[in-house]
């Protein structure tokens, strides 16, 4: 069972604090009233935004009958904060830090001080996003897989992307700690909040979204010059590695994308290496099956028959799969490795993962 | 019914394959991936049924049963040191899955064992332990070791048939066969000591030996088994039951029944893993468990 007033911690800057509370208190106190909680679970259900929500402490100062003024009151403060979505500065407030509202990928809204000078990354393509920007001075703690570029591995080190060390992360005193969906669930997000540490959850889904993630590390760290500079060098790098327009009449080369060997993994339709294949020259056989990183049938494999291997090179994964020793790929020599680091993290290397992916992938002319 | 199963399952698939006239794509599927999975699944069935045969037989304990006991663990933990250590000499998985299996088993049986001899309670607490202890070996394994190297093995730990090849086939054809042939042998043995330890040794059986071949056997096939596809789990636990159900309780028509429904079992399973959400695959252990488990519970009831 959720319950509200953990999210609207989120939500509501620091002059709500009070409110929040006394509202606190006034919500444990009705905790075990399961006919309120049924219909805390049907408000949630209808719509996960504000406003309802806000709808929800009025409905509940309604059915609760108890301290029912108090709970209006309340209800109507939550409602006028959620007003105040987006960017929002709240620096006037007695707070000795000024705070900004701001809206993550996911659309949570996040409260972060407006200079953040203490960052913490769950993710090697946030750090490398950080270091990108120009913002690498400030990131206080990283996961033991970021090692590009060559500062993150100096940096305080809190554990995997899977299994970071919530202890660690805390003694660090970040302002704000970057979560990307590429590399983990969310489930750190519930552990930090609860322990008062802002989180921002990134979720970029594709090369544009990169580029806007690029954007938005450049506004929230203060440092847009550098990442718009970046991002305008990065787009005329995408638009060299296109293929010229004519191709797109031409029929396009079947790509396979092999992310591990055995078991057989492969790239669905989720997945923005996909989006990589069909901007290029190439179709992505698997561009058709369900998750981003589906494993896949081998009878499907052998059956599918591209043109074209890639491999995402790491330890396990250096050799097409057995399945493949028929195809066309294998048997004309088109198997191409590129490393496993630039293919699966959505940072500003992913425009090298587009260049050497139209290396792998001639235009039309050239096949 | 078995020969049924075999040829319904291998018409199914995530590829639709006509019947006849198969080019060289659709043979090489049929015959390089398939049929080896498919036989590979019936040799893992016939294992794991016939072992939890045995072990119930001999432990006088419906509960017994190769993956209860640890002795898959065992196996799995035997087969990932091979992987760990020996990468390019793949004839050391078997074997150490093999004596893991073995240490494993009688490990748990010195423990089930007291002075005032062998109870349910106490076999099937250290059976839990064992696996217990086994597993977070395994897990602590993972952890250390690089990611990369064990990737595969989250997968294979929940039983997975995709890795087949023919060798694989062979070997695990091969461990049923002696395996089966071991238990039949001890059969009648057996079935005295289902009376208790002491009437069957009055009746003249050699009771330390049959319990060597039985537990000798059963770590055999399980090695064998665990080593080709990970833990299968519920089919040495719910296959033997079934089969006492229709044929009695007599263990030479049990062992060798057994192989036949335990192959069926995962072959079933597997048809079911490779085409639900094709031409994505689920892991085949889920799948045995997701028909085992609500089996086993109408058995319960039932009796």
């Amino acid at each position: 069972m959720r319950f509200p007033h953990d999210r609207v911690t989120v939500k509501v800057g620091p002059p709500a604090s009070k409110a929040i509370a006394g509202w606190r208190c006034f919500a444990s106190k009705h905790r075990r009233q399961t006919w309120v909680q049924i219909l805390e679970r049907l408000v949630f259900l209808v719509d996960d935004s504000m406003w309802k929500s806000g709808v929800f402490f009025v409905l509940k100062a309604k059915v609760t009958r108890q301290k029912s003024k108090l709970c209006v009151v309340l209800a109507m403060a939550m409602l006028i904060f959620a007003g105040c979505r987006g960017r929002t500065d709240v620096g006037s407030q007695p707070a000795a830090v000024p705070m900004m509202v701001v809206t993550d990928d996911l659309g949570r809204t996040v409260t972060i001080p407006v200079k953040i000078t203490r960052v913490v990354s769950l993710a090697p393509s946030v750090t490398e996003n950080i270091f990108a920007v120009g913002a690498g001075d400030r990131l206080v703690g990283d996961t033991t897989f970021c090692n590009y570029p060559e500062q993150a591995k100096q940096i305080a080190k809190i554990g995997d992307t899977m299994t970071p060390n919530i202890e660690s992360i805390i003694a660090l005193k970040p302002d704000v700690v970057f979560v990307s969906t590429a590399s983990q669930i969310e489930a750190f997000m519930k552990p930090l909040e609860a322990n008062g540490i802002a989180v921002y959850v990134t979720n970029p889904t594709s090369l544009d979204g990169v580029l806007k993630d690029l954007k938005q590390f450049g506004e929230l760290l203060g440092t847009q010059d550098t990442a718009d500079k970046l991002v305008t060098d990065l787009q005329r790098r995408i638009r060299a590695a296109l293929p010229p327009a004519e191709c797109d009449l031409m029929p396009h080369r079947r790509v396979f994308v092999q992310i591990s060997k055995e078991p057989l993994f492969t790239i669905g339709k989720q997945s923005f290496l996909t989006e990589l294949i069909n901007r290029v020259d190439g179709q992505s056989v698997t561009s058709d099956v369900d998750s981003a990183y589906p494993r896949l049938s081998k009878e499907t494999a052998s059956a599918l028959d591209p043109e074209i291997i890639i491999l995402s090179e790491s330890d396990d994964n250096k050799e097409p799969n057995d399945v493949f020793k028929n195809s066309r790929a294998v048997k004309t020599g088109r198997v191409y490795r590129i490393s496993a680091d630039i293919l699966s993290r959505p940072g500003p290397r992913l425009v090298d993962a587009l260049e050497q992916i139209s290396r792998c992938v001639p235009p039309c002319a050239a096949f | 019914m078995l020969v049924i199963v075999l040829m319904a399952s291998a018409m199914l698939g995530a590829e639709r394959l006509p019947l006849f006239d198969l080019n060289e794509q659709q043979r090489s599927i049929l015959f390089d991936i398939r049929l080896p999975r498919i036989l590979l699944g019936a040799c893992v069935g016939a294992s794991l049924a016939v072992a939890g045969a045995g072990l119930q037989s001999l432990l006088r304990n419906p509960l017994a049963e190769p993956y209860l006991l640890g002795v898959s663990n065992g196996a799995a933990l035997g087969t990932m040191l091979a992987f760990v250590f020996f990468q390019s000499l793949e004839i050391t998985r078997p074997l150490l899955a093999f004596a893991g299996a073995g240490l494993a088993t009688i490990a748990v049986y010195r423990m089930a064992k007291s002075r005032a001899g062998m109870n349910v309670e106490r076999l099937v607490l250290s059976g839990v332990i064992v696996t217990t202890f086994l597993s977070s070996v395994i897990v602590m394994l993972t952890t250390l070791l690089d990611a990369a190297k064990l990737r595969s093995f989250t997968f294979w730990l929940l039983g997975d048939l995709s890795q087949a090849t023919r060798n694989g086939v062979y070997l695990s054809a091969g461990a049923v066969i002696v395996g089966t042939v071991i238990l039949m042998s001890q059969a009648r043995a057996l079935n005295l000591m289902m009376v208790g330890e002491r009437d069957a040794f009055d009746f003249g059986v050699e009771v330390g030996r049959v319990r060597m071949l039985v537990f000798g056997a059963s770590s055999l096939v399980v090695g064998a088994a665990v080593a080709a596809s990970g833990s299968v789990g519920y089919v040495g636990l719910i296959v033997p039951h079934l089969v006492r159900l229709t044929v009695g309780s007599d263990n030479r028509l049990v062992v060798p029944f057994s192989a036949i429904a335990g192959a069926v079992f995962v072959v079933f399973a597997d048809t079911i893993a490779r085409t639900a959400i094709a031409p994505r695959e689920l892991p085949v252990g889920a799948v045995t468990a997701l028909i085992g488990a609500p089996l086993f519970i109408y058995l319960l009831r039932k009796n």
